[in-house]
């Protein structure tokens, strides 16, 4: 090892001035990416409290936070949000992990893909909203009919990312699983599983976005909590700052979920030569 | 005992890449394959290798035939073809995840030391150099201790220095494993500096034109004064070789 090498791994080891950089990229990171919303609403408020702006049908901000504060004093608002947070969880899980498995099977087997992927791609050309009467009908009015209809949503980009990516995996590098003589299982958990999970990352995401999109509609039709009735219920009951509330509930909810996704896969992609890494 | 029969061998399209390829390979022989583009040196290699299977004759070692990858031969590609999200260490350790921790530990840092990489451990392979992966998919080959190094191209994408140098890593690792090696080139400098025997091939199809025994100590870096009359018997053979070219699509580099 040479000296320069020595220096670099001693910096990485302890956290040294890098460590320090990296914090601080994150945060301004953090604070550009906050530049937009805030003055948005900065300005929407000094519309409104200055008279130019009723704010009777967009709510300024100061009346969007007490709504929430209200709901939250009450104890609905944590309410709704554990009965949503739990339907998207559910679905999600469901939905990607037949996504996995179906997708899988697809993109390892030739003959299963000939047989399968034909029939899951046209019922993905579905929209997936259409299958909310058939749900109903089948699964009744609760719990079971919204949590499949998130689990479809979120299954078809995962069961896509996966087949797709395993087809197109490199045959340089299966090649080299070959030469150093793996089963069909090693070849799957050391070769094509590595290889694909960037991919299976980006579908994981995507289908986590759909689960929030598929969420609302479930509790369109029909709920007595989670964040879509309160939706329904402020049109309802012509509150608009509940409606507006509820939507901010929903975008900070989506973030933190995607970026919670995106935390906990780093590590599994650190190894990915990227050009926007390289920019840093 | 490496030994090629009549190996033939046509790809669903139609190219008849190889033909009637004979070849006897004793053990601890290195042997130059140098040709054309597209004459069928990489089809050779890995129709030895076990990875594509001859549409006839057959592929021997130690009067066994081959027919899928065989644990004592090893294939060493063009590119370095590492696994991107493994360390240097378990890149090599890739072949050998069968054996205890400390044999592999101790496999793993004697090839470290034999292409001489020690301190790189804990790097991912977005981290090296082109020779250095090079030298770390060498190592990822001999850690499985093959008899039969098939190498192909391996030292071409790399500049005159970094290939002189590894030329001289190959020998080293020659005289200490004394592995049978078949190396693929089209450099007839290489060819001459590495080989016992040179098997100069001719396209369309792809088989054996002459064959030129170096009886020539290894390594040869003294000696070029005789091995002159080699390379010219090469160069000559290669330019027959271009006769059979069928149209532009070989050339000689
Ligand atoms: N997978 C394949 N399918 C069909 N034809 C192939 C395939 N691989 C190689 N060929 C053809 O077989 C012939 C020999 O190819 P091969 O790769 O063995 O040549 P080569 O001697 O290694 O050339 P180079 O020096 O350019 O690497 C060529 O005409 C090539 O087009
Ligand atoms: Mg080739």
């Amino acid at each position: 090892m040479t000296a320069a090498d020595l220096s670099s791994e001693k910096q990485r080891l302890s956290g040294g001035k890098s460590g320090y950089r990296l914090r601080w990229s994150a945060f301004s990171g953090l604070l550009i990416a906050l530049v937009l919303p805030v003055s948005g609403f900065a300005v929407w408020q000094l519309l409104v409290s200055s008279g130019f702006a009723s704010g009777r049908l967009v709510p300024p901000p100061s009346r969007i936070l007490s709504a929430l504060w209200q709901l939250q004093q009450t104890g609905e608002l944590s309410h709704h949000l554990v009965a949503t947070c739990l339907r998207v969880l559910s679905g999600f899980a469901a939905g990607a992990v037949a996504g996995i498995i179906l997708g899988g099977v697809t993109g390892y087997f030739r003959p299963a893909r000939r047989l399968l992927d034909p029939t899951l791609q046209a019922l993905r050309a579905i929209p997936s909203i259409a299958w909310v009467p058939l749900f109903i009908l089948w699964f009744g009015i609760f719990e079971t009919s919204k949590v499949t209809l998130i689990a479809v949503g979120v299954f078809f980009p995962v069961y896509l990312g996966v087949s797709a990516s395993l087809v197109s995996v490199d045959r340089k590098i299966v090649e080299v699983g070959r030469i150093f003589r793996l089963s069909g299982f090693e070849m799957v958990r050391r070769i094509l599983f590595p290889a694909i999970l960037p991919a299976l990352v980006v579908s994981l995401r995507t289908g986590l976005g759909l689960g929030w999109m598929f969420v609302v509609a479930a509790e369109f039709m029909g709920a007595s909590e989670g964040l879509g009735y309160l939706l329904v219920d402020g049109q309802q009951l012509g509150k608009p700052d509940q409606i507006v509330a509820a939507i901010l509930v929903f975008a900070i909810l989506g973030k933190l979920s995607d970026g919670l996704l995106v935390l906990l896969t780093a590590p599994l992609t650190a190894w990915q030569d990227n050009y926007q890494k390289e920019r840093k | 005992m490496l030994s090629l029969l009549s190996l033939s061998k046509t790809y669903p399209s139609g190219v008849e890449a190889l033909s009637n390829f004979d070849l006897e390979i004793r053990p601890g022989e290195i042997v130059a394959v140098i040709g054309g583009s597209g004459c069928g040196k990489s089809t050779l290699l890995r129709v030895i290798s076990g990875l594509e299977p001859a549409t006839l004759g057959q592929v021997r070692i130690h009067g066994e035939e081959v027919t899928a990858p065989h644990p004592l031969i090893n294939l060493i590609f063009q590119e370095p073809r590492l696994l991107p999200w493994l360390t240097v260490e378990q890149n090599i350790s890739f072949g050998i995840r069968h054996l205890d921790a400390r044999e592999q530990g101790r496999r793993v840092r004697g090839v470290l030391q034999q292409v001489q990489l020690q301190g790189y451990e804990t790097r991912l392979p977005k981290e090296l150099s082109g020779g250095q992966a090079q030298r770390v998919a060498i190592a990822r080959a001999l850690v499985t201790q093959p008899e039969v190094l098939l190498l192909d191209e391996p030292f071409s994408a790399l500049d005159a220095m970094t290939r002189g140098s590894l030329q001289r890593h190959l020998l080293h690792i020659w005289r200490e494993t004394a592995a049978t090696i078949v190396i693929v080139t089209h450099d007839i400098e290489e060819a001459a500096a590495l080989a016992h025997r040179v098997v100069v091939m001719r396209p369309s199809p792809g088989t054996m034109l002459e064959e030129i025994t170096i009886d020539l100590p290894l390594p040869r870096n003294e000696l070029e004064a005789d091995l002159d009359p080699f390379k010219k018997r090469i160069r000559t053979a290669l330019h027959r070789s271009l006769a059979y070219a069928d149209g532009t699509d070989l050339m000689l580099v």
